[in-house]
C-alpha cells in the first residue's frame, strides 16, 4: 500500500509535467494538423534558459521574487522561440505535402537540439535548487515541496487555459479555427493571429514543463527533449490529440501509468511499456480518450 | 533530367564498382557505410515514398537484421553468409506482424507506433532479453565472410559484398516499380480510395511495402554486422530512423536523390571532420531551408511513363 500510495504521488508529479507539455502539442495539432517535433526541445531549450537566468542574470538568488522570475523570463523567451519557429519552418508550408512539414519539424528540432548542445555543451548540468528541501512523511509515503509546487501550479495553469479557451472570445477563435481553418477565416478569424497565440500558449506552458523537469530531476541534458517531448505527445494521444482536456487526463494517466510500471515492474522497462500501452491504445481506441471528431479517418 | 538518370546511373554504377581501389582504408569505410546506409534508405523510400506509409522505425529492421546476423554467429557458430536468410526473413515477418494491426491508422499516428517499435526494440537488447544480445555493450568479435572455405578479411572484400547488396536493392527497386506491386503501391499512396475503389486490396499491399522494406534493411544489418564484426544497440536508436526519414523526403524519394541525402547525411561529416558537433545542428538548417524551397524533395521521383498534362498537382499523403 506504501508504495501504491507513493507512486500516486509521483505519478502525479510527472504526470502534471507531461500534461502542461502535451497541452502544447495538441494544440499545435488541433490547428495546424502537425506534430511539432521540436516542442520537447523547446521544453529542454526552457529548463538551460532558466539555468543560466539564474547563474548570469540573477546572481544565483533564490527568493520568491528571482524563482518568479526565472519562470516569467524562460516562458516569455520560449514564447519568441515558438513565434519565431511558426514563422520561419512551418508557416512557409503550409500548403505544401504533409510530409514536407514533418520533416521541417524534424529539422527544426535538430537546430533547436543542437542549438543547446553547441551553447550550453554536451555534458549533463544541474538545476538549481530553486525550492527548499522539505519533506512530509506520511507513514512511510514521502512528499516533497517541489511535488505539491509542480501539481498545483499546473492544475492552477491548467484550469486558466481551459477557461481562456472555452469562456473567451480569442478561445473561441482558437476553437473555430481547429475545426475548419478556411470557415474560421470566412467569420472574419484572423487565423494567422491565432497559429501565432497557439503557440504563445503552447511554448511557454512547454517553459513551465522544461523548469519543472529541471526543479525535479536536478540533471538536465541536451537531447532530453526528445524524451519528454514523445511522452507528451503520447499523452496527447492517449486523451484524444487535438482535444485541451483530454491532453491534461492524459498527461496525468501517463506519469501515473510510469510511476506504476517503475513501482512494480522496473524503470527499465518504463519506455517499452508506454509504448505497448499507446499501440493499445491505438487499435483499441484510435481517438484517444474524450477525443470525439470523428470526422477525419483515423 | 531524364537524361542524366540514363546517363548518370551506368556511370554511377561503375564509378562504385573500381572505387574502393583508389582509396585508402579510412574512406573505403566511409564508402562501405555509404552503400549500406543506401540500402536503408532504398528499403525506408520502399514504405515511406513508395507506399506513403509514415514509417520512423526503420531502423528496428536495419538493427534486428545486424542483431540475427551476431546472434546467430557469436551463439550459435553459423557462418555469417548462412546467417542471411535469416536476416531478411525474420524482420520481413516482424514487419508483417507489427504492421498488420497500425497500417489502418492516419500517418501521424503510425508515425509515432512506429518511434514507439523501435524504442522498444532499442530497449528490448539493452536489457538483454534473453540473455543473447549483450546488453549495452552489444556483440563483438564476429567472423568474416568466407565463400568456398576462404575467409574474406580485407576491406576490399566486405566493400563488395555491400556494394552486391546494393544492386540486388536497386534491382528489386527497378523490377517493383514496372511491376503490378509498385502501380498498385503508387495508387493508393496518391488516392487510397479510388485505389480500392478499383479494387486494390490496399492493407495486403501495404503490408508487403513494409514486409519488403524490413526484409531488405534486414540485409543491410548483415552486411553492417560484416563491417564492423560487432553490433550494438546505440547504432540503431530511433534518431537513426529519423535520418532515413529525412533522406528519403528531402532526397524526394527518387534514386539519385536518394544518394545526394545519404551522402550528405553520412559521407561529408567524415570530410568536414571539424565541424562534427555542427552537423545536425545546419542538417537541421539544411532540411528546413530544402523543405520550404522543394517541398516535394531535390529531386522529385517521376513515375512510369504518364503525360505530364495528366498529372495533377496534388498532396501526398493523408
Amino acid at each position: 500500500m506504501d508504495i501504491f500510495l507513493q507512486q500516486l504521488a509521483n505519478g502525479l508529479t510527472i504526470g502534471s509535467m507531461f500534461a502542461l507539455v502535451a497541452l502544447g502539442y495538441t494544440m499545435v495539432y488541433g490547428v495546424m494538423k502537425l506534430i511539432n517535433f521540436a516542442h520537447g526541445d523547446m521544453v529542454a531549450a526552457s529548463a538551460f534558459v532558466g539555468l543560466t537566468i539564474y547563474t548570469q542574470v540573477l546572481g544565483q538568488a533564490t527568493s520568491l521574487v528571482a524563482v518568479i522570475a526565472i519562470f516569467l523570463l524562460a516562458a516569455v523567451a520560449m514564447a519568441c522561440v515558438g513565434i519565431l519557429l511558426e514563422r520561419l519552418a512551418y508557416r512557409p508550408l503550409r500548403e505544401a505535402p504533409r510530409l514536407s512539414a514533418v520533416v521541417s519539424a524534424l529539422g527544426a528540432s535538430l537546430v533547436i537540439q543542437n542549438g543547446i548542445m553547441l551553447i550550453w555543451g554536451p555534458q549533463m548540468r544541474i538545476f538549481p535548487e530553486l525550492v527548499p528541501q522539505v519533506y512530509w512523511d506520511f507513514g512511510g509515503v514521502v512528499i516533497s515541496l517541489i511535488q505539491v509546487i509542480i501539481l498545483v501550479l499546473s492544475l492552477i495553469l491548467m484550469i486558466a487555459l481551459y477557461l481562456f479557451v472555452e469562456k473567451t472570445r480569442m478561445g473561441a477563435a482558437i476553437r473555430a479555427s481547429a475545426i475548419d481553418q478556411d470557415a474560421a477565416r470566412l467569420m472574419g478569424i484572423n487565423v494567422n493571429n491565432v497559429i501565432a497565440l497557439i503557440f504563445v500558449i503552447g511554448s511557454s506552458l512547454g517553459a513551465v514543463g522544461g523548469l519543472f523537469i529541471g526543479l525535479y530531476y536536478r540533471g538536465i541534458t541536451f537531447n532530453m527533449g526528445w524524451q519528454y517531448g514523445l511522452y507528451a505527445f503520447i499523452a496527447a494521444i492517449l486523451g484524444g490529440i487535438g482535444n485541451i482536456p483530454g491532453a491534461m487526463l492524459g498527461g496525468m494517466l501517463l506519469g501515473l501509468f510510469q510511476a506504476f510500471i517503475a513501482g512494480y515492474v522496473s524503470s527499465t522497462w518504463a519506455d517499452a511499456f508506454t509504448f505497448i500501452l499507446l499501440i493499445l491504445i491505438l487499435i483499441v481506441r484510435p481517438t484517444g480518450l474524450l477525443g470525439e471528431r470523428v470526422a477525419e479517418k483515423v | 533530367m531524364k537524361n542524366l538518370e540514363r546517363f548518370g546511373f551506368p556511370a554511377f554504377i561503375v564509378v562504385m564498382a573500381i572505387l574502393p581501389n583508389l582509396l585508402n582504408s579510412r574512406w573505403q569505410a566511409v564508402a562501405i557505410t555509404f552503400l549500406i546506409f543506401t540500402v536503408v534508405a532504398l528499403s525506408q523510400d520502399i514504405i515511406l515514398g513508395k507506399a506513403g506509409m509514415f514509417n520512423m522505425g526503420q531502423a528496428l529492421f536495419f538493427g534486428m537484421g545486424a542483431y540475427i546476423t551476431a546472434i546467430l554467429n557469436s551463439q550459435y557458430g553459423w557462418p555469417m553468409l548462412a546467417t542471411i536468410p535469416v536476416a531478411i526473413i525474420l524482420p520481413a515477418i516482424f514487419g508483417v506482424l507489427l504492421a498488420g494491426p497500425i497500417v489502418h491508422l492516419r500517418g501521424d499516428y503510425l508515425l509515432v507506433t512506429t518511434i514507439g517499435f523501435n524504442i522498444v526494440f532499442v530497449q528490448v537488447v539493452q536489457n538483454n532479453l534473453g540473455g543473447v544480445t549483450g546488453g549495452p555493450n552489444g556483440i563483438f568479435g564476429l567472423d568474416s565472410i568466407s565463400i568456398f572455405g576462404t575467409q574474406l578479411t580485407s576491406q576490399i572484400s566486405v566493400y563488395y559484398f555491400a556494394f552486391a547488396v546494393l544492386l540486388l536493392t536497386l534491382f528489386v527497386m527497378r523490377n517493383l516499380e514496372k511491376s503490378k506491386a509498385g502501380r498498385a503501391l503508387h495508387y493508393l499512396r496518391e488516392d487510397q480510395l479510388a485505389a480500392e475503389s478499383i479494387g486494390i486490396n490496399t492493407r495486403i499491399y501495404k503490408i508487403f511495402a513494409f514486409a519488403l522494406g524490413a526484409g531488405i534493411a534486414g540485409l543491410a544489418g548483415t552486411v553492417f554486422a560484416t563491417q564492423y564484426s560487432a553490433v550494438s544497440p546505440e547504432a540503431f536508436e530511433f534518431i537513426q530512423s529519423v535520418l532515413f526519414f529525412s533522406i528519403v523526403l528531402v532526397g524526394g524519394s527518387s534514386i539519385p536523390g536518394i544518394l545526394i541525402g545519404v551522402f550528405v547525411m553520412f559521407v561529408l561529416p567524415e570530410i568536414f571532420r571539424e565541424f562534427a558537433t555542427w552537423r545536425f545542428f545546419i542538417f537541421g538548417f539544411a532540411m528546413i531551408l530544402a523543405m520550404i524551397l522543394r517541398p516535394r524533395g531535390i529531386w522529385p521521383a517521376s513515375f512510369g511513363k504518364i503525360p505530364k498534362f495528366l498529372i495533377k498537382e496534388s498532396n501526398h499523403g493523408a
